[in-house]
């Protein structure tokens, strides 16, 4: 089952709002595929991102892939337990194992996100 | 035939045998232990220190490989540093078992040229000999650069030389220069337990490197924690706290207990006496060569770093070869085509021929094949996935122009690209050429079939 509190992005990210603020992590099914993660490249704090840009790079055992930025906005914090132990992502992808939070700049960008049943269409759609 | 060589690093001591091989009457003179920068303080004990520090790391992965350690394990440079001497003093005997079957006579001193066929030796005890020949061999090689805002004192501000003589693991490690030589001191430092900081005026680590090789090598880098300043200068340099307080470019200021400035090298050119027999330098204070290694003077040649050419151990070698060869009566031309270079990183680099942008600037039509190391199922028994291989071939001959391996034992792996450039094969002989499983070289014969997209083990591509 999807968590019905985040929103999706088509590149397999997540975004949780409260306020002003997002956190962002990969779903599931992202680290489904990736496969036993070895190593996140963290994005730095304070630096200003563009929605649909890379934020940060995700080492598996498998391949090496972006995570990128469901909306625009500033990072003002991100999960350093990832450095030592970046295997919390495949543990609990929409938990422990999310990557930065974010300070949106344009709140509104959330609704260009699916939610859990338009993502869950999705994701069946690319599996095929 | 008379032959006498000046310096017995690579590029001499590789002449002097081959030119007594020859039936030449040959003189060495150096004024340090053989071997060179390569064997004294370069290549051979840089090794010896990545040795340490890559068992280190493993060991530190003993538990990932279902292996206990009961007691604990920590690096003690001081024997680190025994070790090396060790390894020098038995390859720099080698040497001399060499030079002495083949009757190569060794001289100990200061050489100084004072025609086109005298060298006069001044020995350590400062008694002076003349030595006579019919031809000279220069191969007095390269010395580390120094740079005004960062003079050596030997003590805190140092060279590869001195970092490789540390009893101490330094606390806190500055390294000015992000090329071959510092990224490898990056790691062995880092492995050892220093905290580490990179400072490279150029955009990019192994900024000579294919840039796809740079890119994977920073990634490596965060991974160790190891942190690098790009676009950085070093401005000025003040004792501070024990140790030295660098102020960048940029204003920033980093406090360390070692700077390691890692700059460049420079021709050892000056005081042997060039200018009493007219020998030219260049610029940069390099011998100015032709390609069977002779320099202005007629019966005068000059081999390896002083040439101011490839600065590798392995091309003064090869250098030396054909010097020695033109000398005793076997015209040889010295082909730079296909010239390997190795860097000792974690992990490490291999590079041979063209890079990407070297193609692009040339306005070659080329096509690239990759190949990740995480894909080979050997990369992953080793617990060595990271890294690729990339080849880059000329379209639509197929030829082979260019390979860069980053991973695991791509210092070795290099090879079998560097003999398809000099012998100008495709990739489709490297790619119809049977591979053992379950080898890492597998992964060079899948970037070979990925240039046109036909590697095995890569998943069918769903879009682009």
């Amino acid at each position: 089952m999807l968590p019905d509190d985040v929103r999706f992005h088509k590149e397999h990210t997540w975004l949780r709002v409260a306020g002003k603020k997002g956190t962002i992590g990969i779903t599931d099914y992202a680290q489904d595929a990736l496969g036993d993660i070895v190593y996140i490249d963290l994005p730095e704090i304070d630096v200003s991102v563009e929605a649909n840009s890379e934020i940060s790079e995700i080492e598996s055992t498998k391949a090496t892939s972006s995570v990128i930025a469901p909306v625009t906005g500033r990072i003002i914090e991100v999960n350093e337990d990832l450095s030592e132990s970046p295997e919390i992502i495949n543990e609990d992808p929409y938990g422990k194992g999310w990557i930065a939070i974010i300070e949106l700049d344009n709140p509104s960008e959330v609704d260009d996100l699916m939610d859990a049943s338009e993502y869950e269409k999705y994701i069946d759609e690319e599996s095929k | 035939m008379r032959v006498s060589v000046l310096g017995a690093g690579p590029g001499g001591y590789v002449a002097a045998l081959t030119s007594a091989r020859s039936g030449a009457q040959v003189t060495v003179i150096h004024d340090e232990e053989v071997g060179g920068t390569c064997l004294n303080r370069g290549c051979i004990p840089t090794k010896t220190f990545v040795a340490s520090a890559e068992l280190l790391a493993r060991t530190r992965k003993l538990g990932a490989f279902g292996l206990e350690l009961n007691g604990s394990i920590a690096p003690n440079l001081s024997k680190i540093v025994d070790r090396k001497n060790t390894v020098i003093k038995t390859q720099a005997k080698g040497i001399r078992g060499l030079l002495k079957s083949w009757g190569v006579a060794l001289k100990s001193g200061r050489g100084v040229l004072i025609s086109p066929t005298e060298i006069e030796i001044t020995a350590p005890d400062g008694s002076r000999e003349t030595i006579a020949s019919d031809n000279i061999i220069i191969a007095t090689g390269s010395k580390p650069s120094e740079i005004p805002a960062l003079p050596f004192d030997g003590k805190n501000i140092i060279s590869s030389t001195e970092a490789l003589d540390l009893r101490e693991i330094p606390g806190r490690i500055l390294i000015v220069g992000a090329g071959v030589i510092g990224c490898e001191f990056a790691f062995i430092y880092r492995e050892l337990g220093s905290e580490v900081t990179i400072v490279e005026m150029l955009p990019r680590a192994v900024p000579h490197e294919d840039h796809e090789i740079s890119e994977i090598l920073e990634r490596e880098l965060k991974k160790k924690k190891i942190k690098l300043l790009t676009n950085a200068g070093v401005s000025k340099t003040v004792p501070h706290d024990g140790g030295i307080r660098v102020l960048l470019s940029d204003g920033k200021e980093l406090d360390a207990d070692k700077v390691l400035v890692a700059v460049g090298r420079s021709f050892n050119s000056d005081n042997i006496g060039l200018e009493n027999i007219g020998v030219k330098k260049g610029s940069r204070g390099e011998i100015i060569v032709n390609s069977r290694m002779q320099t202005s003077v007629p019966g005068v040649y000059a081999v390896g770093d002083v040439t101011g050419g490839i600065l590798l151990a392995h091309v003064a070698s090869a250098e030396g070869i054909v010097a020695a060869k033109n000398i005793t009566g076997n015209t040889s031309e010295m082909n730079y085509l296909a010239v390997p270079s190795a860097i000792f990183t974690s992990p490490e680099i291999g590079s041979v021929g063209m890079r990407e942008q070297e193609a692009r600037d040339k306005d070659i039509s080329f096509r690239i094949g990759r190949f990740p190391f995480r894909a080979l199922g050997k990369a992953h028994a080793m617990d060595e996935i990271s890294g690729m291989i990339k080849i880059i071939s000329d379209e639509p001959s197929g030829r082979i122009l260019g390979a860069h391996i980053i991973g695991p034992h791509a210092s070795d792996l290099i090879h079998e690209a560097a003999v398809a450039i000099r012998a100008g094969l495709t990739v489709k002989d490297i790619s119809g050429t049977i591979h053992a499983h379950p080898t890492l070289a597998e992964g060079i014969r899948e970037a070979a079939e990925d240039v046109f997209g036909e590697a095995v083990h890569v998943g069918k591509k769903t879009d682009e």
